[in-house]
């Protein structure tokens, strides 16, 4: 995986919900048709970090099998970042595709 | 990394293992959903998660702030290090707690006299103006009125200028009549000195005139004191001089400065000064000047400007400035006047206690060497496991800077404590000590001289500690830390502390020797059984001097025929009382006239009752005292002293000739009848002057002293003595009753305090170097048991082992002893002039106090080197 990409796909998922670890390995597994594949223990640190920064808050709820889990909601800051972050990343997509001889900019 | 989270860190680790703990059971789960065995669920879990402890302790690092984490286990480790030799830690505490004591203590003075600011508004613009004659002396002529004029109307460098003289008035009204010392003032004076008032106001020029009414403005202590500091003093008559006084006044609390005023008044309320003699008579210097610097001006300045008023003065009015008297002005800051006296001997101070601590700093880096010595197997281990050597080093410095922190806890305290004593001697030097307080700055400055002697005693062993090598590790290792880095360190060390207690022990050994010439001046009276006491008649009641012959030869009737007295007199002076210079009078001698330019003489003048000698034990050397038959009616007598005798009239007998006080073309002439012994009127360090002694009803006397010579304990006459004086007049002040015996301990009381101090402070520099040079040389024994047991097997003799040993221990020394005489040559000049009789480069002190020192490094080195002499070569060769 990228370096620095993870965050962004953190912050990308909760943008559709609150949700607990677990769930954000899983759906970042899942919408990368496993291609991603997340060493999940280091997404911990990752989610510490972007709390650290305001970008997630987080709450202690029950998980869908009634485990105490806690959840990570994205805050405004959170969202600014993600778009920030995006179009970062979109530029870079180009760049990358445009000096590998593609015709296209890499879509996420 | 926030410092929330650093303190937070184990609960936040704890819910990282509840995230952690709900991950891997969803995991697994779901493994379980879609078939697995619940062991391959588990196993595909934790496979897919990595090492849940590596994520824990990835967290914990990020919510760490590394340095405080790393000083924070070196803290606990110290403590635990120090708990384990609570004796070493109890010492080390201890010494410092007494050397950042001492600092403290001295700093807290010169905080506040050197350091705080004086309370008048711009203090450092403000000039205290006086004239001096600098052919004749040192001591401050005055200024007249006239000149005061003169020097407002002329100068171009003070926005403004205020004429200032003390008097004692009778002042009625209070509880009982009382003596109050008077500020006799301008009405700008306050404005110079930048003063605004607590209460009412301040004077105004409205007062200063013939017709206004009188005012009185109130000092804060004489208003604490008399009045209990009543608010509705404001607007209360007093009476003084005849003449109503109306407080308008009180001032806020100021030192003591340019005298101890209780009241102040304006020039035109004291009738002295308000006399037209006085005022037209360029002469009568008996004021002082005040001066406000204009802005930017200095001091230098005014006095080239001061130079130019005089000049134009001499030429305008020659008699008043006669060439050979080389009258000029000064003006000295007031900030500097207020703290001449005591900024030396607080600045020695604190640099002989600076460097006593420093060798308190440098035997307990000896000791935490050897120690270190004793530990580096440890540190190596230390390093072994990873330890990098800037940690050993921080764990080093942690642990003296936990003992210097404790130290300097213990001397803060110390100092709160001592330095009342401190403050009490300071007082005898500026009046700046009564306002010296323990405040911030004093606790910051004993934080930093902790953190700095943490640093001097725990990074040399600190540097020494991180350079272990790993070779100690290996069983040679405790062999091979004889030698080395450390013992040398211990031995340059040792070097460098003979060499401050000796530069210490000529400071005090020089101050002792001061104090001992002092101590054994013969003052040239007897001071034992002898009151004294002050008697300043109220002027306006004594006008005619014949209301105060009488009442004096009352007092003396009566006081004499008191049992328990021996004698009793009467004087203007009591010896060694007067904090001012003498009373100086131009002189004619008869049948010596003066050549035309050739300057009148000048003699110090004394009055004194006719058992004025007997009383003080002065040994007439010729002729005769005074007689009561000595009156006014009679012949002009006086009796001069040994020293004018020999001057005046060397090879033949003073008595019978004339002699003529106060020049001018109306002499009256005065017989000599009599010569005394010289005698130490104004102090010990002091030559006795020309004295000439009047007798006091032909001068006529009103402020005076009571002088009784006593068979027992002369305090007890005090109430005797008082009570008769209050029977001839109850309204009478009796003020400053003191023996002789206390006023020449007064005298002595500085120079004792400071010899004191000094002497201390070397004899604990000499107990601690001795404690090092024998620690040092125990611990090379220690280290040496093996190769002196070598020695002693292969036929070396106890003497050879002695001497070797001791050569060891001494070589040190002896070039301590080499560098600290030649500092001490250096160091010792800062004391010249608190010195009597003795240079500072005195090389009896030198010699006397290295013999001293050796005598003493020998006794340490003595002890140790006997005990290498008895190493038994077989246990010494066994233990290998």
């Amino acid at each position: 995986m990228l370096k620095g990409t993870l965050d962004m796909m953190v912050l990308r998922t909760l943008i559709t919900g609150d949700a607990h670890g677990h769930t954000i390995a899983k759906v970042i597994e899942r919408t990368s048709e496993d291609v991603l594949e997340v060493e999940q223990g280091s997404l911990y640190p990752a989610l510490h970090r972007l709390e650290d920064r305001g970008w997630v808050s987080s709450y202690w709820g029950a998980s869908e099998n009634n485990r105490k889990a806690k959840f990570y909601r994205l805050t405004a800051a959170g969202k600014r970042q993600l778009t920030s972050e995006t179009s970062r990343w979109r530029q870079m997509a180009r760049a990358i595709a445009l000096v590998m001889g593609e015709a296209t900019g890499g879509e996420e | 990394m926030s410092w929330r989270r650093f303190f937070r860190r184990s609960s936040s680790d704890g819910e990282l293992a509840q995230e952690i703990g709900l991950h891997l059971a969803e995991e697994i789960d779901d493994n379980v959903a879609q078939g697995m065995g619940v062991e391959e669920a588990r196993r595909r879990a934790f496979l897919k998660f990595g090492s849940p402890t590596r994520v824990r302790e990835e967290m914990w690092k990020m919510n760490s702030v590394a340095p405080f984490e790393s000083l924070l286990r070196n803290v606990r480790y110290s403590w635990r290090v120090l708990r384990r030799n609570p004796g070493y830690a109890l010492l080390a505490i201890l010494t410092l707690g007494l050397g950042i004591g001492a600092n403290t203590a001295i700093f807290t003075v010169i905080n506040g006299v050197l350091l705080r600011p004086l309370p008048y508004a711009d203090a450092g613009q403000i000039v205290h103006l006086d004239l001096t004659a600098t052919k004749l002396g040192p001591d401050p002529l005055g200024l007249s009125v006239q000149e005061v004029r003169d020097l407002r109307e002329q100068n171009r460098v003070f926005s403004d200028l205020a004429e200032y003289h003390a008097m004692t008035f009778t002042l009625l009204g209070s509880r009982e009549p009382e003596r109050v010392v008077t500020g006799v003032v301008s009405a700008n004076y306050f404005n110079v000195m930048g003063v605004k008032p607590l209460l009412g106001r301040l004077l105004i020029p409205a007062d200063e005139s013939v017709t206004a009414p009188p005012v009185l403005v109130l000092s804060y202590a004489y208003w604490m004191k008399e009045f209990g500091g009543d608010k509705n003093i404001l607007g209360r008559t007093f009476e003084m001089n005849d003449r109503v006084h109306t407080v308008v006044g009180v001032l806020p609390s100021l030192p003591d400065f340019p005298d101890a005023d209780d009241v102040y008044m304006p020039t035109t309320s004291c009738p002295f000064r308000s006399a037209p003699a006085m005022i037209a008579n360029r002469d009568q210097r008996m004021l002082t000047g005040f001066a406000r610097l204009k802005p930017g001006a200095t001091v230098a300045q005014a006095n080239t400007d001061l130079a130019g008023i005089i000049n134009r003065l001499t030429i305008a009015y020659p008699k008043s400035y006669p060439a050979s008297a080389g009258v000029a002005a000064e003006a000295i800051g007031v900030q500097q006047e207020l703290t001449h006296a005591a900024r030396p001997t607080f600045l020695i101070l604190l640099g002989a206690s600076g460097l006593v601590l420093l060798l308190a700093c440098a035997n307990l880096a000896n000791i935490a060497l050897s120690r270190q010595l004793q530990r580096s197997r440890e540190m190596a281990i230390r390093m072994a496991t990873g330890a990098s050597q800037w940690d050993l080093f921080s764990q080093m410095l942690t642990e003296s800077m936990m003992i210097a922190l404790a130290g300097g806890v213990v001397g803060i305290v110390i100092a709160s404590i001592s330095s009342t004593l401190l403050i009490d001697y300071a007082a005898h030097m500026t009046t700046l000590a009564t306002g010296i307080r323990l405040d911030g700055r004093v606790l910051l400055f004993g934080l930093g001289v902790s953190l700095l002697a943490g640093l001097l005693f725990g990074a040399l062993p600190g540097y020494i500690a991180s350079r272990v090598s790993l070779t100690n590790l290996s069983d040679a290792g405790e062999r091979s830390t004889g030698s080395g880095s450390g013992t040398r360190m211990r031995s340059l060390l040792v070097t460098a502390q003979v060499t401050i207690s000796f530069v210490l022990l000529i400071c005090a050994g020089l101050m002792v020797r001061s104090l001992y010439n002092l101590l054994s001046v013969d003052p040239g009276f007897k001071t034992a059984n002898v009151l004294s006491m002050e008697v300043r008649l109220n002027w306006t009641k004594y006008k005619k001097s014949e209301t105060s012959r009488n009442f004096f030869h009352q007092t003396l009737e009566r006081v004499q025929s008191t049992p328990g007295v021996q004698s009793a007199a009467l004087s203007m002076d009591v010896p060694l009382n007067s904090t001012m210079g003498p009373m100086t009078a131009g002189i004619a001698i008869e049948g010596q006239p003066l050549h035309p330019d050739e300057v009148e003489p000048q003699v110090n003048f004394e009055l004194a009752s006719p058992d004025y000698f007997r009383v003080l034990g002065i040994p007439l050397l010729a002729g005769r005292s005074f007689s009561p038959s000595d009156q006014v009616e009679t012949p002009p007598v006086v009796i001069v002293n040994d020293r004018m005798a020999r001057h005046y009239w060397p090879n033949e007998d003073p008595i019978g000739h004339r002699v003529a006080a106060g020049g001018g073309d109306k002499k009256t002439w005065a017989l000599v009848v009599g010569v005394v012994s010289d005698v130490h009127q104004y102090g010990l360090d002091k030559e006795p002057g020309e004295t000439m002694y009047f007798p006091v009803d032909q001068a006529g006397l009103t402020n005076g002293h009571l002088l009784v010579r006593t068979r027992e304990n002369p305090l007890r006459m005090a109430t005797q003595a008082a009570a008769i004086i209050h029977q001839i007049d109850p309204q009478q002040p009796v003020t400053d009753v003191k023996t002789l015996d206390q006023l020449r301990s007064a005298q002595l009381g500085t120079p004792r305090v400071t010899s004191m101090l000094l002497s201390i402070f070397a004899a604990v520099a000499l107990f601690i170097t001795l404690v090092g040079v024998s620690g040092m040389l125990a611990l090379t024994v220690a280290r040496r048991s093996k190769e002196i047991g070598i020695r002693i097997a292969l036929g070396a003799s106890k003497q050879n082992i002695l001497r070797n040993v001791l050569t060891g221990g001494m070589v040190p020394v002896l070039t301590g002893l080499v560098f600290g005489s030649v500092t001490a040559a250096f160091a010792t000049r800062a004391l010249a002039k608190m010195l009597f009789g003795i240079k500072p480069d005195d090389p009896a002190t030198f010699v006397a106090i290295a013999i001293v020192f050796l005598a003493v490094a020998l006794v340490g080195c003595i002890i140790p080197a006997r005990r290498a002499s008895k190493v038994d070569p077989m246990i010494a060769l066994r233990t290998e």
